[in-house]
């Protein structure tokens, strides 16, 4: 896979051609350009690779039909998951290659830099990724679309079923972060809300590589569970090392979002682990089946959140954009507001006041399963979207 | 007083991997006078070559003995290649050299390995965790403990009591002299290179059961790495060691008292040392 | 010299012209890469004319990013206002640091650059009333040049105002390094020692040259602000103080104009391998190690000793 794709870009290179990929056939009219400026290089380089993984699949599936009657184009640009890079990035997709939607953007701080110059270059910027609470509160704008579940709406989802759980003290660890933060603020109020108690925080550095100093304080909690709202790598080595002082068995990890991607790293020794996914594979209806093993023919992998997040956003938006007739962004906009699609998981409303998905939420257990290579999310609970998503243009809940 | 003893061995387990990281930079810098901005890279080069061996082998011994020898044979091969033509140029030419060489390296492992990062177990002998006097503590870390401190005084018997030492130093001291002397000044300096990307890649395998192997791992540990080695005094072993307990100590205990400081208490202790001491605790004035 | 002088005219009219030749996209291209040349060519003032090597310049860009997009979001007061502030909260940051970081020299001078670039980038990255931590601030604003003045929201208006920056501040470097002032920092450069046994103290004199510095990169960061309309905690990491060194390498250390040059290959090199594969890093890793061990002089050191021949 690696070794092909650097294949073709060194070949594509020396021919001097361009690198988006067309989809030639006798099409009417030029293609409907997507603009994916995402991290694909760098410490988060597995979210937008995972955005790539989805629009591949995507590209494939409606390659036939196209929007429209039109061929849909897809090209991907490297940030490197800095949001410097991913402001010009996005620029140059806007002015030289004419892209009306972007999306696949990885980080919060990228997102908020692009998705505010967004108005000023009239396109619609639509997250399948970005969880910051603020992208459809204080930094709302009418271009502005989440397909996903928001880093609030996760935490509501974990905690709705901790209210209903024998656990009653948690810790709560979130990396010292935007969303790290937000997120142990939003459940330490839910929690509270709930009659359960958090009895300890912290924020440990993003990249921290040791977390044997704030192990020895959780343990020193005694809490039944710890709440951990840490990046990808992060929680990865913060279960690893858990594992070995044996704190998992003493204090349950709850992850703000369950991946697969940490799944496959740490092994076994995640089995157990509770938190709220944005996107379970495991999720049994007949399109999520289909979906998955599509996925799975092409990648040779079961997907994870965020390939299952942007797949259904681009969906979605090709709906739209055929609802409206055009590709035009105003109409586009006005299609969108207040429409319905049925989503791999379950169905979605894309709400007027702040271009916010209502969507259902999960709380999943990491279990083995002899089917799969790795261990995967097995769905504890589900909750329809009115429930988790929080009130318009805020990061409350009723 | 379990508290107390958590908190020394935590100290002590994190000092143990960033010597052996710290270790070979102090070295190449002392005799090759080159800051090694590449030499993070060789240490999750070994952190991925373990994960390799401890796959195909089943085992994770052959790792800690296989994979620092063939790190250290790529690092000398790299050093023949490039640094040797720029040792003249001011510091900062060979700095981007090895900035180069880490670009390439790290983004190579990634083409073969991929994105996700890769779990390595501890051997069975080091798996979970002991009670020492009530407290629960992973078999591991006190392995990294031990090793940190065997490789400290290998490498200072090997510096202080060994001919091939004596060389080394006079290389270090004065090149020319040396060269004058009949030492083979060239092949002095590949080798050293080469045994210091050797160390990189044993904290690497020794680092990945503690971390996983991840990409991005080299440049989370060389700041550290510079950071110790700098509060220690370049080139010096000793000041590598004491550079590391410290270093060890300000983030381990920095993160369990004073929570907040975490990302900035170990720049905080370097530079306050550096503002009284500017050539650092071990260091002689250039 | 005549020459030169042609070379850096021609230069000027090309600056002058090029927004009604390029397209859209490109002028934008070429506003970023002369902010980055600015912030390049205040680094070589330290690094190329006084041997200092900062590894922590990107701290003054960023301060003065974040000066910029506060003057201009909460005070709503003309971008000029905002390069000020920029350049003067950088400048006057730098007067500590360089008074502790200038005991020091050599890679130690570097680390202790390093520690309070650090510290500086912990601050913007908690302080997240005023700087949105991790976040950064995103919707910076372009004001007009002044209230009631030209507008500086068109992409060839603002692109105009950032060349302006940079030619006035090209020749204001180049006027400090031609100074008496300027010949004591390159004599410092090349024998400290001698320096010192003249009996003169070069403490001064790196202070005052590390300040003047972290004002044109300030001045680089304030600029950024509104043109890309954010700031983040990115623009003061330690990674972007190592890549204003290596554009200085790449373009020719102690030249001035080099490192702009020098910048603008280094962001181009990135731009389009960037746009081809992800794995553009082994690329950009090889042209740095070949440009390091075969041109020594950089662009412009390279092109004059070729000129000199020929």
């Amino acid at each position: 896979m690696r070794r092909r794709d650097f294949l073709k870009v060194a070949g594509g290179a020396a021919a001097g051609v361009s690198a988006p990929i067309y989809l030639r056939t006798a099409w009417a009219q030029g293609p409907i350009k997507i603009g994916m400026p995402a991290a694909l290089s760098g410490s988060n380089a597995q979210y937008g690779i995972q955005a790539r993984r989805a629009a591949e699949l995507f590209a494939r599936d409606i390659k036939a039909k196209g929007i429209l009657g039109r061929p849909v184009e897809f090209i991907y640009e490297d940030t490197g998951g800095d949001p410097a890079t991913a402001v010009r990035k996005a620029q140059k997709l806007v002015e030289k290659d004419g892209v009306k939607f972007l999306t696949g953007v990885v980080l919060s701080s990228e997102a908020l830099a692009v998705s505010a110059k967004c108005p000023e270059w009239k396109v619609v910027f639509m997250s399948t990724i970005n969880g910051a609470g603020a992208l459809t509160a204080k930094a709302f704008h009418r271009y502005f679309f989440r397909v996903n579940t928001s880093g609030p709406m996760g935490a509501r989802a974990v905690s709705l079923y901790l209210a209903e759980s024998p656990m009653k003290r948690f810790f709560a660890l979130g990396s010292d972060y935007a969303w790290g933060r937000d997120s142990v603020g939003s459940f330490t109020t839910q929690i509270t809300a709930a009659k359960k108690e958090v009895v300890g925080t912290d924020f440990p550095p993003v990249g921290t590589k040791d977390f044997a100093s704030y192990i020895a304080k959780i343990r020193q909690s005694r809490a039944d569970g710890v709440y951990l709202a840490l990046p990808g790598q992060d929680a990865t080595i913060y279960l690893k090392q858990a594992h070995q002082f044996g704190l998992n068995r003493e204090v349950k990890p709850i992850m703000e979002i369950l991946e697969l991607e940490n799944m496959k790293a740490v092994g076994d020794a995640m089995v157990g682990a509770i938190g709220s996914s944005r996107y379970p594979f495991t999720v049994d209806t007949p399109k999520n089946r289909d979906f998955v093993k599509r996925f799975h023919d092409l990648h040779g992998i079961y997907p994870d959140m965020f390939d299952g997040e942007t797949y259904e956003g681009l969906e979605w938006l090709a709906q739209v954009i055929g609802k409206a007739g055009t590709d035009d962004v105003e109409k586009v906009i006005d299609a969108w507001e207040d429409s319905s699609y049925e989503g791999l998981e379950g169905p979605f409303f894309m709400r007027k006041c702040d271009h916010q998905a209502v969507q259902p939420g999960f709380a999943v257990e990491c279990v083995k399963d002899p089917k799969y290579p790795h261990p995967i999310p097995r769905i504890l609970a589900t909750y329809p979207g009115e429930k988790v998503t929080p009130k318009c243009r805020t990061e409350e809940f009723s | 007083m379990a508290n107390l003893l958590e908190q020394l061995l935590n100290a002590l387990a994190l000092a143990g991997l960033l010597f052996l990281v710290s270790a070979g930079l102090s070295l190449v810098f002392g005799i090759l006078r080159v800051v090694n901005f590449a030499h993070g890279v060789f240490y999750m080069l070994g952190a991925y070559l373990g994960f390799t061996t401890v796959a195909l082998s089943g085992w994770f011994w052959p790792a800690l003995v296989v994979v620092p020898p063939v790190v250290g044979v790529l690092g000398a091969l790299l050093e023949s290649s490039t640094l040797r033509f720029i040792y003249r140029r001011p510091p900062i030419y060979q700095l981007l050299l090895t900035f180069g060489l880490a670009l390439i390296l790290e983004e190579s492992i990634r083409v073969l390995y991929g994105p996700t990062a890769k779990g390595v177990e501890p051997p069975p002998l080091l798996q979970g965790a002991i009670d020492l006097g009530g407290v629960l503590y992973p078999r591991y870390r006190l392995f990294l403990v031990v090793l940190g401190c065997t490789v400290g005084v290998a490498v200072w018997l090997f510096l202080s009591r060994t001919r091939a030492g004596l060389v080394i130093r006079a290389v270090a001291q004065n090149s020319e002299m040396a060269d004058c002397l009949g030492a083979d000044v060239a092949r002095v300096r590949t080798l050293v290179f080469g045994a210091a990307c050797a160390l990189a890649g044993l904290g690497g395998v020794a680092a990945a059961p503690m971390t996983t192997a991840y990409l991005g791992m080299g440049i989370n540990v060389i700041v550290d790495a510079f950071v110790v080695v700098v509060i220690g005094g370049l080139g010096s072993i000793g000041g590598s060691m004491a550079g590391s307990l410290i270093v060890g100590a300000a983030q381990t205990w920095g993160a369990f008292y004073l929570p907040e400081t975490a990302m900035v208490i170990m720049y905080a202790v370097m530079g306050a040392i550096l503002v009284f001491r500017p050539w650092g605790l071990f260091g002689e004035e250039e | 010299m005549i020459p030169s002088r042609l070379s850096a005219l021609a230069a000027l009219v090309a600056l002058a012209v090029v927004p009604w030749v390029l397209a859209r996209h490109q002028l934008s291209l070429l506003t970023d890469l002369l902010i980055a040349g600015l912030f390049a060519m205040s680094l070589d003032l330290i690094m190329g004319y006084t041997g200092m090597v900062s590894f922590g310049h990107a701290a003054y860009f960023g301060l003065g990013a974040y000066a910029s997009a506060l003057v201009l979001l909460h005070f709503a007061q003309p971008v000029p206002v905002a390069l000020l502030a920029g350049a003067l909260l950088a400048g006057a940051v730098a007067v500590p640091v360089g008074w502790f970081s200038t005991r020091a020299t050599g890679i130690y001078f570097a680390m202790l650059t390093l520690a309070f670039a650090q510290f500086l980038y912990t601050v913007a990255y908690k302080w997240r009333d005023l700087t949105g931590g991790s976040d950064g601030i995103a919707g910076v604003p372009k004001t007009p040049l002044f209230w009631g003045g030209p507008s500086l929201a068109s992409s060839r208006a603002f692109y105009f105002l950032v060349a302006a920056c940079v030619v006035l501040s090209l020749f204001v470097c180049r006027a400090v390094v031609r100074s008496p002032f300027g010949r004591a920092l390159q004599a410092i450069r090349e024998n400290e020692r001698r320096f010192t046994s003249l009996g003169r103290d070069p403490r001064p004199f790196k202070l005052v040259v590390f300040v003047i510095a972290a004002v044109f990169a300030g001045l680089a960061g304030a600029l950024f602000a509104p043109f890309r309309g954010f700031a983040s905690p990115e623009v003061m990491f330690w990674v972007f103080s190592g890549q204003g060194l290596m554009m200085v390498i790449m373009g020719g250390i102690g030249t001035l104009v080099g490192p702009v040059l020098g910048a603008m290959l280094f962001i181009l090199i990135q731009e389009v391998l960037s746009s081809y594969t992800e794995h553009w890093m082994i690329f950009t890793g090889v042209v740095f190690v070949l440009i390091v061990i075969f041109l020594p002089g950089g662009l412009v050191g390279t092109a004059r000793r070729l000129g000199a021949r020929g």
